[in-house]
């Protein structure tokens, strides 16, 4: 397993890497449109081809690795804290506290937050960058991300509690924060952690999806969701192969950072 | 002998294409289910359809040559300058349950149509003053009906009335058309059957539609729909998209045909509400006819047409498109695409490019936001070319997609937006159904509705030649206002024209008879004639 | 006992009611939901068009208007649909059994596959086994719900399956943590070091220490499902409430969209207490 750790952890670093330098790795910048060479398969030029606007595949895809690949394990890390605290804290603090709690948390699943996204749309300003916009997006994907979780998470305390060494430790005058820091927290990691490693996929593809809101990033920046969601004109309508190559990066990222969590998840 | 062989052929042949192309089933799909069948309530495309399948009307006008034909009526004459109108009504026409037609059925219709409660852009237009409609049934074959005041397009407006039956027990559900609903699965599917009291025959003397049912299945989806269509499992397509006309050409060029520019075209204007929520410079900006010359100079109209239409678009001079063959001013020619000229234009008029970065006279940075809806990719490539083009004249765009309803709730309420990119869908070639757009006072007045005086001297024309060509019957005179009024937008750019989209439809080979229109509906506006193969 | 259920009961109805009025607010609050799209007609004029406004503002006062539907509801009037001009009832009682068939389906798909999975993962211990649970699991949630529809439509396959594959990594993922966190539980460390035989060991001590954990999962896996099973509907046509939810939302249809939140809290609501109340149950009969 250690070479496998070693892998993951270079493709993580070169993603980074190339995020990072995209504009040295990157053969065009992302909104440049080579209208004469609309829709055209790999080239020396263009290796993955271009788009319908002649814009390079590979220079959006590396940009697109930049704003989902950073933004959305922020977004996930947000979500996780709060499944974490709001399950944790009810699971940790039992009876009315826990109905209420996780009645709340019943109801945040059952609203329709769609209007809420169309509200805070319509709220923000018109000319906001395309960073400032994405950034707003996965912030609120990470606001609202936590429901599922926190009812996993109550239910996993509750056991923790009860469990032999929490009870020793709680003999021992063990109470309160301390109990939750050093008892309880590292027996749920492996819940969180799931948390963590599911949301950073669903996030990416939810920013795209809110593009139908308003939301998301705008035009002409690309984001790894977006890429992946004009996989719809693959299926149907255009099946080049090289138009997969953001569903294969996302894969293998999100591969990466599992292997690398693991650890985290199957050793508490 | 070779004469009798030669005979026996010509028999098979015949026969066989009598036989094999008489009745059958046409399938094709709704995009949603239909809100009502209830012909004057129709506002939603899909019961459009139905009305249009199922519906009789006294005239039509034909989609290919533009005229209108007799149908219910059949002659009619126009009198009082457009106040009144007498039809004259053919005889023995039955609805599809057996009740009769006749004149009390289109004063009933008429009344109905006029009932305070309906709100379509029909019986708007028939609303042309105060005061009632008269309705004088000669006999039952003759009608006289008088309005209040002219009503301009009076005869084309009756494309649009569909006449129920004042009668019948199944009221508004008894048709006149070919066809009349049979079965409603809502959600899924609407089926229409032949209407055997249908009064149309063809030249031959066989009764008319040639088709024994129509099937409309619900299919919200256009490639799914595409993906039915490639598996035989619908017959034709009324509107594709340039990427799946693209994809149904490369399997079989005959499963698609292009019907040439429609009615459709995709624009953009600027804000020029005087209380709208943006800042005091940029209302200057967008009210400055230079300014909106440059911007729609520097967009290259042939690039959006050939990279988001595919070719399927011709770069638009206004919203007439050529194929609308009376009303189009021929006479007018786009300026080409010129990001130089464009540049120039500005500098005229006082701003100035520092750093790749255009400037107005007070120096504020010269930038923009465009609306558009969500989830139009069509749209949503459009304005990220417009950004490409208008970053080379140094002007920064913002694309912001946004619901259809909250865009509708800016555009039209709180006038929140600074540029707005969308299309308009006309049904109808005549001027006189734009009489809101381009009134001053009109309601879709866009880039300003509902002013209380005309805010400049040439909306001040353009309102002026807009009555004067919804005040007269004389044809020429009419056209010769609309082509003034298409000269002054082209000049003065309220609106920029974007492109003219085509027709696309898909139509099956099996379907004969088949002429596709570049107006609605564009691939069975002839629904009596189509014909299928035998299967 | 019976106590206990009524209180459950009561929470359940406040909490569906509490559900619909704010969903009612949310959409009433949200932009655009006076305009119509029958407004952009050419030629309609000025009354038309604020006639059109004015009947989507009549159900403008949200207490006023929840208040109505909820006397409606006591009388099996669900209220009519705005977009699609039909009454709620109609839609609902022809579109709802094809959802919880199709959700029924995917969840069984999902929690089949991921507990062989995950006890597959258990039993053979092999890394290829988890490697190749894990990228399968992670391609899945990688691809957006479309086009994995779009893929099994194309192939002629009912696209409720995506739905299905959809929620498996969760449920994998989420099982196998489980498993392997009962495992280093120092009784089972005791039984494993005793000799005791895999599945005995999964029946008789992973699986009673997994199942609180479990049965809130099959609750939160329904709310998983729903969330996956709305795009499917929507993008493949399916006849179900996902589509009909779309439809609503795009158009402001209020009364559509209350009655749908209602339905959606109802199910997630109610299957999640259903776990809490078995997992009581369950926990109470091991003490």
């Amino acid at each position: 397993m250690k070479i496998l750790h070693k892998i993951a952890l270079a493709v993580l670093l070169s993603t980074a890497l190339a995020s990072v330098f995209a504009r040295y790795i990157a053969p065009a910048g992302y909104e440049q449109q080579f209208r004469d060479e609309a829709q055209a398969g790999p080239s020396l030029h263009h290796p993955l081809g271009t788009d319908e606007l002649g814009r390079d595949r590979f220079a959006r895809l590396v940009y697109g690795m930049r704003v989902s690949l950073f933004l959305a394990p922020l977004a996930a890390l947000l979500s996780t804290i709060l499944a974490a605290a709001v399950g944790g804290v009810a699971g940790f603090c039992g009876g009315w506290v826990e109905r209420i709690v996780m009645g709340a948390t019943d109801l945040f699943l059952a609203l329709p937050w769609l209007f809420l996204l169309i509200t805070v749309r319509a709220v923000l300003p018109l000319n906001l960058s395309p960073m400032t916009s994405v950034i707003i997006t996965f912030a609120l994907l990470g606001i609202l991300g936590w429901a599922p979780a926190a009812r996993v998470i109550c239910a996993g305390a509750k056991q923790v509690l009860q469990s032999d060494f929490v009870w020793g430790a709680r003999a021992r005058g063990c109470g309160g924060l301390r109990l939750i820091r050093v008892h309880l927290l590292p027996s749920l990691r492996p819940a969180l952690a799931a948390q963590f490693f599911l949301s950073i996929p669903v996030f990416i593809i939810a920013e795209a999806n809110l593009g139908a809101l308003g939301l998301g990033v705008s035009e002409p920046l690309p984001s790894l969701g977006g890429l992946v969601c004009e996989l719809q004109d693959f299926v149907m309508l255009r099946p080049e192969p090289w138009r997969l190559a953001p569903l294969v990066v996302l894969i293998v990222v999100i591969g990466a950072f599992q292997v690398l969590l693991s650890k985290q998840e199957v050793h508490a | 002998m070779r004469a009798k062989g030669l005979l026996v052929s010509l028999v098979l042949l015949c026969s066989s294409a009598v036989f094999a192309q008489h009745g059958g089933e046409l399938r094709f799909c709704l995009r949603s289910d239909p809100k009502t069948f209830n012909p004057l309530l129709v506002n939603d495309d899909a019961s459009e359809t139905v009305r249009y399948l199922t519906a009789g009307f006294l005239l039509r006008v034909n989609r290919l040559t533009q005229l209108p034909e007799p149908e219910l009526a059949s002659s009619w004459k126009v009198l009082d300058g457009g106040k009144s109108i007498r039809f004259k009504l053919r005889s023995d026409v039955r609805y599809s349950d057996g009740t009769p037609f006749s004149a009390a059925d289109v004063a009933y219709t008429m009344q109905q149509l006029l009932d305070p409660a309906i709100h379509s852009a029909t019986s708007d237009a028939f609303r042309s003053g105060e005061g009632k409609l008269v309705t004088r049934v000669l006999s039952p074959t003759s009608i006289e009906l008088t309005f209040p005041a002219p009503v301009a397009n009076l005869i084309s407006l009756f494309d649009g009335v569909p006449i129920i039956s004042s009668a019948s027990p199944q009221k508004e559900m008894a048709a006149l058309g070919p066809f009349f609903v049979a079965e409603h699965k809502a959600g899924a599917f609407v089926l229409l059957k032949r209407n055997p009291n249908y009064w149309k025959k063809d030249v031959q003397g066989r009764q008319l539609p040639y088709l024994d049912s129509i099937r409309l299945d619900v299919e919200q989806n256009p490639d799914i729909e595409a993906m039915r269509y490639q598996r035989g499992e619908v017959d034709l397509i009324n509107t594709v998209s340039p990427a799946i006309y693209e994809k149904l050409s490369s399997v079989n060029a005959s499963f698609v045909r292009d019907a040439g520019p429609s009615t459709d075209a995709e624009e953009m204007w600027f804000n020029q509400v005087p209380s709208a929520p943006i800042p005091g410079y940029k209302k200057q900006w967008f009210t400055s006819t230079a300014f909106r010359r440059a911007v729609s100079d520097a967009i290259n109209r042939e690039d959006v047409a050939r990279l988001v239409f595919r070719g399927h678009a011709v770069p638009a001079i206004g919203n007439v498109p050529p194929s609308n063959k009376f009303w189009f001013n021929s006479s007018l020619r786009r300026d080409a695409y010129d990001a130089a000229g464009a540049l120039r234009r500005l500098q005229s008029d006082g701003f100035r490019l520092e750093n790749q970065q255009l400037r107005d006279k007070s120096g504020n940075p010269v930038e923009f936001s465009i609306v558009t809806n969500a989830g139009n990719r069509s749209r949503e490539q459009m304005a990220t070319m417009i950004q490409q083009d208008l970053k080379k004249i140094g002007i920064k765009v913002n694309v912001v997609t946004l619901d259809f309803n909250s865009l509708l709730e800016r555009m039209t309420q709180t006038f929140n937006y600074e540029a707005c990119l969308l299309g308009t869908v006309n049904g109808d070639l005549d001027p006189s159904s734009q009489m809101t757009m381009w009134l001053s006072s009109g309601e879709d007045h866009i880039w300003n509705p509902k002013e209380k005086a005309p805010a400049t001297p040439w909306e001040a024309e353009i309102d002026k030649q807009m009555r004067i060509q919804a005040s007269t019957l004389d044809l020429h005179r009419r056209k010769a206002a609309w082509d003034q009024v298409q000269k002054i937008a082209l000049e003065q750019a309220p609106v920029i024209y974007l492109v003219n989209k085509d027709s696309l439809v898909a139509i099956s080979p099996q379907v004969k008879n088949a002429q596709p229109s570049p107006f609605r509906p564009q691939a069975y506006w002839n629904i009596e004639t189509l014909m299928l193969a035998r299967r | 006992m019976l106590r206990s259920l009524s209180l459950a009961l009561l929470r359940f109805v406040v909490l569906v009611l509490v559900a619909g009025l704010a969903g009612a607010t949310l959409v009433r609050v949200a932009p655009g939901f006076s305009s119509d799209e029958q407004e952009l007609t050419p030629g309609l004029s000025s009354e038309s068009i604020q006639a059109i406004r004015q009947a989507r503002l009549a159900d403008g006062n949200i207490p006023r208007f929840y208040l109505h539907y909820l006397n409606g509801l006591l009388h099996g009037n669900l209220g009519r649909s705005q977009s699609l001009n039909q009454p709620v009832r109609d839609l609902l009682r022809d579109r709802l059994p094809v959802s919880l068939r199709s959700l029924g389906f995917a969840l069984l798909l999902a929690w089949s596959f991921g507990l062989a999975f995950a006890v597959g993962a258990f039993r053979v211990r092999s890394r290829w086994l988890v490697m190749a649970a894990d990228s399968s699991g992670g391609a899945l949630i990688s691809t957006p719900a479309a086009v994995l529809a779009l893929v099994f439509l194309m192939m002629r396959w009912p696209p409720v399956l995506a739905v299905g594959l959809l929620v498996f990594p969760k449920i994998y993922r989420y099982t196998r943590n489980l498993i392997e966190e009962c495992l280093e539980m120092p009784h089972i460390v005791v039984a494993r070091a005793k000799g005791v035989g895999p599945w005995r060991l999964l029946s008789w001590h992973v699986v009673p220490s997994a199942i609180p954990q479990l049965i809130a999962l099959v609750g939160v896996s329904i709310s998983m499902g729903l969330g996956a099973l709305l795009p499917v509907e929507v993008f493949c046509d399916l006849p179900g409430i996902g589509q009909l939810a779309w439809t609503a939302a795009q158009s402001r249809d209020l009364p559509l969209l209350v009655n749908l939140t209602l339905v959606v809290s109802c199910l997630t609501i109610g299957a999640i207490m259903c776990c809490d109340q078995l997992r009581r149950v369950v926990g109470r009969a091991a003490a």
